[in-house]
Parts: C-alpha cells; sequence; structure tokens
C-alpha cells in the first residue's frame, strides 16, 4: 500500500492555515462593520421576536 | 421590530398584522427524530454499563458485544441525538435572529431524511461490526460520504438564510453557527478521510486532532450558539455583553484546532508538538471564562427565576458543568496531569460532563423552550420536566465524580509496576457498580424527558395565549 503520509499531513495543515486566514479575514471585517464600536452592544437585542419583548428585555 | 411566530401558534387563524411566520418542519423533524435516538441509545449506554459490572451479560451474541455497542453508544449519542438536536435548534433560531424565514423547507426537510437514513445505516453497520475501527471515526466509508452531502445540504441552506438576513449586525449565536459548519467541515475531513491515507503514529495524531475537535469545533460552538440565544430568552434579559462574547468567538477560533496532541502525551511524537498541545490547551482557559462571565453576568438580578423555569436550570447548570469540564481539560493536559489520568476512567468522566453535562443540557433546554412554541401547545407536564433534571443532575454528578476518583485511582495503580494489571480491573468494580446505578437515574432523565416531548407533540394541550 502506498504511504500518503506526507500529502495527507500537507492536506490537513494546508486546510488549518486556510482556516486561519479565512478567521483573519473575517476578524478584521468585524471592526470594519462596527461589531468593537459604540454601538456594538446593539445587536444583543436581536434575540428577542417582538417589540414588546424587546423593550421588556431593554429595562430587565 | 417585527414579531415572530411559528405557524403552529396561530392554529388555524389568521396571524397578527406584520408578523413574520416560520414554518418550523424541518426542526420539528431533526428534534423528534433526535429525541427518539436519544431514548434508543440511552438503552445501549446502560447495558454498556452493566457490561463492565457483569462482563459476561449478553457475551455470546456478537452484536452485544462491547466492541459493537460501545461505537454505537458514541456514534448515536454525538450524531444521532446531539448533533441532531443542535441543528433542529439552529434550523429554529437561524431564522429568528435573521428576521426572515428558512431559505428552503423543502431542502431541510432533505436534509432530515438523509440524516435518518444515516443514522439507522450507523446503527446496522455499527451492529454488525462493518467498522473502520478509528475513534469517532467508526462508520463505514460510504456513510462518511452521505455524512458530507448531509452536511453541504446543512450549512448551504443555513448560509443562504443568512445571506438574504434582514438585519445587517450578527448577533453572536449567528457566528458560532458559521463557526460550526466551516470547522465541521474542516475536522470531519480530516478525521475520516484524511487520516484513511495515513500510518503509524501520524494517523493517531491526526486521529486525536479530530476527536478533541470533534468536541471543540463541532460540539463547543453549536452549544455555546444555543446558549447564547436561549439564556437571555428563558431569562428574559439581554446579555452581557455581545463584545466579550466576540472575544471569546474569535480565541476559541484560533486556539482550539492545535490541542489534539495533548491525547499523545508522553507518546511517541515531537516534544514541541505536545508542548504546542499543553501550551494551547491551557490558553482555552480564555474563551471558556469569557463566555462564562457573560452567561453568569446576564443572570446578575435572575437567578430567582431558576425556582421554577426548566429550561433556564438546564442552561445555568450546562455552563457550571462547562466551567468545570474546561478547567479539567487544560489540567490534565499538563504533564504531570497527563502522566496519571491518560487512558483511564477519568477520561469519560470529563468526556460525559462535556457532551451530556454541558452541551447536552444546553440542547435539552433548547428542546423544552422550543417544543410547546413550534407545536403550538402547552408542555405536557412541567413537573415531569423538572423530575428529568434533577435525574439528570444527580445521576450525572454521581457518574462524573465516580470516574475522575475511580479514574485517579486507577491510573495511580497503573503507575506502580508492581501490581499486576487485573488487579486493577478487580479494584474498580465497586467504581462501575456506582457508574451502572448513576447511569440508570440519567436513564430516568432520558426517559422522562422523550415521554414529556413526545406527549406534547402528540397531545391536545393548547397554549393559553399566542407567544
Amino acid at each position: 500500500m502506498a504511504d500518503y503520509t506526507w500529502p495527507s499531513i500537507y492536506f490537513a495543515y494546508s486546510y488549518f492555515v486556510l482556516m486561519v486566514l479565512g478567521a483573519l479575514v473575517f476578524l478584521i471585517r468585524t471592526v470594519k462593520d462596527g461589531y468593537w464600536g459604540a454601538r456594538g452592544e446593539d445587536v444583543k437585542y436581536q434575540v428577542f421576536d417582538s417589540h414588546e419583548e424587546r423593550e421588556e428585555g431593554r429595562t430587565s | 421590530m417585527q414579531e415572530q411566530i411559528s405557524r403552529a401558534e396561530i392554529a388555524g387563524g389568521a396571524a397578527p398584522s406584520g408578523a413574520l411566520v416560520h414554518e418550523d418542519t424541518t426542526a420539528k423533524w431533526f428534534l423528534v427524530s433526535s429525541v427518539a435516538y436519544f431514548f434508543i441509545v440511552g438503552i445501549v449506554a446502560v447495558v454498556i454499563a452493566a457490561k463492565f459490572v457483569w462482563p459476561e451479560l449478553m457475551s455470546t451474541i456478537p452484536a452485544m458485544g462491547y466492541g459493537r455497542l460501545r461505537p454505537l453508544h458514541v456514534n448515536g449519542m454525538l450524531f444521532g441525538w446531539l448533533l441532531a438536536a443542535d441543528m433542529a435548534l439552529t434550523y429554529y433560531l437561524i431564522p429568528r435572529l435573521c428576521g426572515v424565514r428558512l431559505w428552503s423547507e423543502t431542502l431541510g426537510k432533505a436534509t432530515a431524511i438523509l440524516w435518518n437514513a444515516i443514522i439507522l445505516g450507523a446503527v446496522v453497520s455499527l451492529l454488525m461490526g462493518w467498522n473502520q475501527g478509528l475513534e469517532y471515526a467508526e462508520l463505514p466509508l460510504p456513510l462518511d460520504v452521505a455524512v458530507v452531502v448531509a452536511w453541504i445540504m446543512y450549512g448551504f441552506n443555513l448560509f443562504m438564510t443568512i445571506s438574504q438576513r434582514r438585519y445587517p449586525a450578527m448577533y453572536v449565536s449567528i457566528w458560532y453557527v458559521m463557526g460550526t459548519i466551516l470547522w465541521t467541515a474542516f475536522v470531519y475531513l480530516t478525521g475520516n478521510f484524511a487520516v484513511l491515507f495515513t500510518t503509524g503514529v501520524n494517523q493517531a495524531n491526526l486521529n486525536w486532532m479530530y476527536v478533541h475537535n470533534a468536541v471543540g469545533l463541532i460540539f463547543t460552538p453549536v452549544g455555546l450558539a444555543l446558549a447564547y440565544y436561549f439564556i437571555p430568552k428563558a431569562s428574559n434579559t439581554p446579555l452581557y455583553s455581545h463584545k466579550l462574547s466576540m472575544i471569546g468567538f474569535w480565541s476559541l477560533a484560533f486556539v482550539y484546532v492545535w490541542t489534539g496532541a495533548h491525547h499523545m502525551l508522553h507518546g511517541p511524537i515531537s516534544q514541541w508538538l505536545q508542548t504546542i498541545a499543553i501550551a494551547f490547551s491551557v490558553m482555552l482557559l480564555i474563551p471558556v471564562w469569557a463566555a462564562v462571565y457573560n452567561f453568569f453576568a446576564t443572570m446578575k438580578g435572575q437567578w430567582h427565576q431558576l425556582r421554577d423555569n426548566v429550561p433556564l436550570k438546564f442552561l445555568m447548570s450546562g455552563v457550571v458543568f462547562y466551567l468545570l469540564t474546561c478547567f479539567q481539560g487544560p489540567m490534565h493536559s499538563l504533564r504531570a496531569v497527563n502522566a496519571i489520568v491518560s487512558k483511564t476512567d477519568w477520561i469519560p468522566g470529563h468526556a460525559h460532563m462535556a457532551v451530556l453535562g454541558a452541551f447536552s443540557f444546553f440542547a435539552i433546554a433548547g428542546a423544552y423552550y422550543m417544543v410547546p412554541r413550534v407545536w403550538g401547545k402547552q408542555l405536557y407536564s412541567d413537573s415531569l420536566a423538572n423530575w428529568s433534571y434533577w435525574m439528570w443532575m444527580i445521576g450525572g454528578i454521581g457518574f462524573f465524580v465516580t470516574l475522575w476518583l475511580g479514574g485517579f485511582w486507577q491510573g495511580w495503580q497503573w503507575n506502580n509496576p508492581a501490581i499486576p494489571f487485573i488487579d486493577t480491573v478487580v479494584a474498580l468494580e465497586p467504581v462501575w457498580l456506582v457508574r451502572f446505578f448513576s447511569g440508570i437515574l440519567m436513564f430516568a432523565g432520558i426517559l422522562f424527558f422523550s415521554y414529556n416531548i413526545l406527549a406534547t407533540v402528540l397531545g391536545e394541550k393548547p397554549k393559553p395565549t399566542a407567544a
């Protein structure tokens, strides 16, 4: 049986590098999209389905 | 903000003006099948626990041997129950967080059918002994291919839903679900395909990277997605800090993938790789504590709700188990501790606290929250739900603590060359007896939960008011 150990290792680690690069790109995107800015906390109210539930959540 | 309700909640009447009505058919199909597998595989779990105490139990029947039941238990619980339940709950929460309907219920239903075919195929093949012999990757190759196809269908449906979202900013649960979809692809392909082309130590190293990341990059992110959604929902309290949740997400994304080699400490792999695995395992404390602090801070002033809010009980107990298991993980990846606990009963104790104590608790909470809403009915019995919680808590703590202490004791014995191995097996009998009775209690939790969910789905107890 041919041993494909090294190609497999290269595959696994290049896939990993690809994931890291993708993560870095999207991490930088979060800065541009305002997740770390002054209004970055507004998004947490999205879990509430209705306006009433949202207002109730804001005041609790 | 637009009101969102499930089709079943309007019960034939007209939806409130301007409300977004979700069909939730895919979520229902996945949830019902996952609960059924939870019950069936729970029976297998009890049989396995009994075999530790009475090894001759059904030992003359090949399909009932430990070697066949154990992979069935592991794969059944991981993919038949937990991942399917997680998929059900993400089919429920992603459209709501995006303010749109699921992109395709038809594709979702096809995914549910394929997933059930895979699980049934897994039951048959593993009982027949068709097993690839790789931890967590026992399924035969055709089923592995089917899992990849199903995952692409699932991921495509959710990514299309997210791409059409009404709100530009994405809540942290969406980030975690997207991470789960991408990381699962990476982890599953490596663990089930790349690993087949390697040999020896390299194969073992890749396999352990897969095993550890199956928990760390599949069940952890999707479990946290559920916790970040259902804790604010069940307590009706906004998350303490979305920014802190993002720190947790990104640190998890960068840290987790390197930790798998800590399963091979003191083994025949490079010291630098072992050291990296240890360093990154300890760094896991950052994402874990970021998440746990956020959940506890969210509950500030709301702890009284735990008295009668069953989903919240499961969620916050799951958070505590998550903290404990993720403190235990980094600590036993240290060389000195690992020399004692590696390969002992400590490890299943740790794994059960993660997969059952933390992530299954999050999924169970999500099921108790979702089922009355998507079926438009009252939960069959709040009291039974409470009983299921206490059965799992008492049984779970008995199971975890017994295996930690027993595993530590076992490790000390193994480190003493004067003790024959068989004596260490005999010495563990009382531990395995407690494990069996704890397992019975946990199975009672599964029984109460499954019955409650099934009775709610099939029963006729309408909700008193629309949500």
